[in-house]
């Protein structure tokens, strides 16, 4: 169920990448293979230490296998780093502004990275942010903006250069949880709207589900435990609470404890 | 679809409906109030000086009046002012020959522990060397007063450029350089928008405590050699026992100081206006 798939977007082919620290080796990925298809949104639960960073460092090209295969939108992240520039996104945990750029500013990094000219920029970063609800903090520094504010920004950020592949690490999980459920709605709008293939990192079963197509339960060392089709189970008319026991379930074969995926609405 | 054409999602978050707080600036009368207190102490210290006068000899504590007429003949005459003019310019060729020397080393220190490693006992060993040995190396180094002063200036000062600037890159949050790096931003790209403008604040800095410095080290610098600046009419002053010009040519140094902390600080409103009020200087 698991096996990469060569036409995928994006595909890890028995990957593993091993570290040393302080003389002892040690694999935080382990034969990992997964794909993600164009226009799928994916999730990825896993208890701490489950390789989730380390995956989606390698998906990023900011680390290098040890061993097996990365690819996206069929090119290798690492190798062809500059490749990917302006094709794949990423929303953080933080929103990680530039404290000296207004949210205009701020919203138009990405783009300014790719060389796009600067009216052309600003122009594109206007329209996410008002798309996004900010249409009246263009010229706010990121001070003068709320948590939830700011991460809208940074999501602007990322969405204005409109990447083929968008990860979105634990992008929630700093905010309060009604914040958190607002954002979330408006990035799933935007999704819906683009049609981007999306991989979010996530602590939380209830997100993963409401996010996801698909959600891959990740165990130790960095390896798929359980593939969760959320599309296909609602299809068969099972409810949320029926698809997170699932990949609740995955989560206590793997032998994650209750603090990762236990109360539906927490976030670590 | 057009990006442009779509509308908003939401109807915006509702933590701030009004849009941003403006940003407040303060009220001239609020800076005159603030300004109070220092200007009360400085009169103090002028009025104890003048108090001194009457039961010192003028020599050596000449009055207020005498200073101030010493001050108005320098200012009103060219030759006479031209002395401070060439030493304000000195500072400011020092100091900028020194930036540019200085920030190479801060910024590669920053960026490398190898690098750091070398330079830092290198940095700090230049440091502790007094003014007045730079001016005698210079004496014996170089024969043109200029680049005797300029030398003794960059040699005073660039450590405490490079020492800042390196602080302060490796002060820039991992979380940002690694956005760049996500952003698949070129590494002059990561400098130019994430690693200046965030050591910018420790730029300014460095140039507000070195325009101190300079003004220190070129006084020393023209006591030898210079025919010209403010530290030769000092000179001048000693050796004519002529306190009251010596104090004028003091004086006006002091306030060309404080011309160049005043345009520091109207640079820095301009180049940090993104900040807080709270943590404006």
């Amino acid at each position: 169920m698991n096996a990469a798939s060569p036409t995928a977007l994006v595909r890890f082919d028995g990957v593993g990448k091993e570290f040393s620290k302080r003389g002892h080796r040690f694999r935080a990925v382990d034969e990992l293979t997964f794909s993600v298809h164009g226009s799928e949104r994916v999730a990825i639960v896993g208890e701490t230490g489950s390789g989730k960073s380390t995956a989606l460092n390698l998906l990023l090209g900011l680390t290098r296998p040890t061993d097996g295969e990365v690819r996206v939108i069929g090119l290798d992240p690492f190798a062809q780093f500059s490749e990917l520039a302006g094709r794949v996104g990423i929303i953080f945990q933080s929103a990680r502004l530039l404290d000296w750029r207004t949210a205009v500013g701020n919203a138009a990094f990405g783009l300014e990275m790719l060389g796009v000219g600067r009216s052309e920029r600003l122009g594109i970063a206007t329209d996410w942010l008002t798309r996004l609800g900010l249409g009246s903090f263009l010229e706010a520094y990121p001070h003068e903006l709320s948590g939830g504010m700011r991460q809208r920004v940074s999501i602007a950020r990322t969405m204005a250069i409109r990447p083929e592949v968008l990860v979105a690490d634990e992008a929630f999980s700093a905010l309060d949880e009604m914040t958190a459920a607002s954002v979330r709605a408006d990035l799933l709008a935007l999704l819906a709207e683009e049609e981007m293939t999306t991989i979010f990192v996530t602590h939380s079963v209830p997100e993963s589900v409401t996010l996801a197509d698909r959600v891959l339960v990740f165990t130790r060392p960095g390896q798929v435990r359980r593939v969760v089709d959320v599309r296909d189970l609602r299809s068969r008319g099972r409810s949320d609470s029926e698809i997170e026991e699932q990949v609740r379930a995955g989560l206590r074969d793997s032998g994650a404890g209750a603090g990762v995926a236990g109360r539906p609405d927490t976030h670590d | 679809m057009s990006v442009l054409s779509r509308t908003p999602l939401s109807d915006g978050p509702t933590e701030f409906p009004t849009g941003p707080a403006p940003r407040r600036r303060m009220s001239v009368r609020d800076r005159l109030r603030r300004s109070v207190p220092g200007v009360i102490a400085l009169g103090a210290l002028a009025g104890l000086w003048q108090l001194s006068s009457v039961f010192l000899s003028p020599v050596a504590t000449p009055s207020l009046t005498e200073i101030w007429s010493s001050m108005q003949a320098i200012v009103t005459d060219w030759a006479q002012l031209e002395n401070l003019v060439r030493t304000g310019v000195r500072i400011l060729i020092g100091l900028l020959l020194a930036f540019a020397i200085g920030m190479v080393p801060g910024v590669l220190m920053g960026f490398s522990e190898g690098i750091r490693t070398y330079l830092r006992p290198i940095l700090y060993f230049v440091q502790g060397i007094p003014a007045l040995s730079w001016v005698v190396f210079a004496v014996l180094w170089f024969t043109d007063a200029e680049v005797r002063i300029a030398f003794i200036l960059v040699m005073v000062t660039f450590p405490n450029f490079s020492l800042f600037v390196e602080g302060a890159v490796r002060g820039v949050p991992q979380e940002l350089r690694e956005l760049g790096h996500a952003f698949r931003a070129s590494r002059w790209n990561q400098f130019r928008q994430i690693v200046l403008p965030a050591i910018t604040p420790a730029i300014l800095s460095s140039w507000a405590v070195n325009l101190g410095n300079g003004v220190r080290a070129v006084v020393v610098a023209e006591l030898v050699g210079a025919t010209v600046g403010v530290g030769n009419r000092l000179l001048l002053a000693q050796s004519l026992f002529n306190m009251a010009d010596a104090m004028a040519w003091t004086l006006l140094l002091v306030l060309m100081l404080l011309l160049f902390q005043t345009v520091l600080n109207l640079i820095e409103s301009r180049l940090l206006a993104w900040r807080p009020v709270g943590e404006r200087r």
